[in-house]
């Protein structure tokens, strides 16, 4: 993310210099006042999802939703937690429900009680796998494209329905395999670099 | 008839807490504060992630590299009207809806063009922008491999929706 970053940065900052420097601390001070525009609806609509999560978690309804999940989560996560799983089943549950606002907050709560690995600030296996399929969208119809499409005058504006749903399950399957892939990758590498340690100590 | 699902299942919830004994007053302030909270640890990389698109899209670099990207992009199949939307996709939602009403406007709405495009905005989401709200709390800084398996799979989704629209 830094390399992206600060590429990104540069190179929009020398172009902006030479064809319209005066614009800089605008674009800049834009971005950031764009943030807190998104960052007040995201307060208002987290206070909603939150409130009603709160609830939910008091009656125990979301042990309910858990258990329900429980086979497909365990398929998918390898030796997770039960509060992770939890929060990874009733974000499913929002996801498939159409409800994005509840999704991210539930979210950001599973990757947040998810088992740490070895080196607790890098990302483990789990949390990759739960990013990229959240990354490639689980919602399967998708509202906000609709809308804007009636609004855009199509005659029949839910006709993408079918193959945004083919769609949104190949991007997700893709993502889920190659993550399983790479893990795999990664893991016999280490494998062996152990076994070779090990070699060299016995030498 | 979907218009009543919501507020018929949060009558039901909350009757059902209320039965159980459940302080839902209390329950909607404790909720709110882990809003604030989550809010507040989410917004410096918001703005980050802003600042950079903003620089991105307004000194037209982003539209240098999708004139680079056309001819790559056109052997799988994807259309060059599509090729802004799919560069800029992953780092901004507002910024793709933008691209989004722009096409509906410039080819019609029942277009191929436009069904592809609604099907690439519909099956995909903005990684880096979940990459930053997601791993946020937690404070993990090392990825590893999480976003480009992410912008992987995402164009592979793009791919497939070019060419769906063209069959369904």
């Amino acid at each position: 993310m830094n390399a992206l970053f600060l590429i990104i940065t540069v190179v929009s900052l020398a172009v902006l210099t030479v064809a319209a420097p005066d614009s800089v601390l605008g674009i800049m001070i834009d971005g950031g006042k764009g943030a807190l525009d998104l960052a007040l609806k995201m307060t208002a609509i987290y206070s909603v999802w939150l409130a009603v999560l709160k609830i939910v978690e008091k009656t125990g309804l979301d042990k309910k939703i858990t258990s329900l999940f429980d086979p497909v989560v365990n398929f998918i996560y390898k030796d997770e937690n039960k509060t992770a799983k939890s929060f990874i089943s009733m974000n499913m549950t929002a996801n498939l429900l159409g409800m994005g606002g509840a999704a991210t907050p539930l979210g950001i709560k599973a990757v947040n009680s998810m088992n740490r690995g070895a080196d607790a600030l890098s990302a483990t296996t789990n949390m990759i796998m739960f990013f990229v399929i959240n990354a490639t969208s689980l919602q399967f119809i998708p509202a906000t494209v609709i809308a804007l499409r009636a609004a855009a005058g199509s005659v029949s504006p839910s006709d993408i329905l079918i193959p945004n749903i083919i769609a949104s399950t190949a991007s997700a399957g893709a993502g889920f395999l190659i993550v399983r892939i790479v893990s795999g990758i990664q893991k016999k590498k280490n494998n062996t670099e152990l076994k070779i340690q090990e070699i060299k100590k016995i030498i | 008839m979907g218009n009543f699902i919501l507020p018929f299942l949060l009558i039901a919830l909350f009757v059902y807490a209320a039965i159980k004994k459940i302080r839902i007053y209390d329950g909607f302030i404790e909720g709110i504060k882990d809003a604030l909270k989550l809010v507040y640890s989410i917004f410096p990389y918001l703005a980050a992630i802003f600042i950079m698109v903003g620089l991105f899209r307004l000194s037209g670099l982003s539209a240098f590299l999708t004139k680079i990207l056309e001819k790559p992009l056109a052997l799988f199949g994807i259309p060059s009207e599509l090729t802004e939307l799919i560069l800029l996709r992953p780092f901004s939602g507002n910024g793709s809806i933008l691209l989004l009403e722009d096409i509906y406007a410039k080819y019609a709405a029942d277009s191929y063009i436009a069904r592809a495009a609604s099907v690439v905005v519909g099956s995909s989401d903005t990684a880096f922008y979940i990459a930053a709200v997601y791993f946020a709390e937690s404070k993990i800084i090392k990825l590893r491999y999480a976003v480009p398996a992410a912008l992987a799979a995402n164009f592979i989704g793009c791919v497939s929706a070019c060419l769906l629209c063209r069959v369904l």
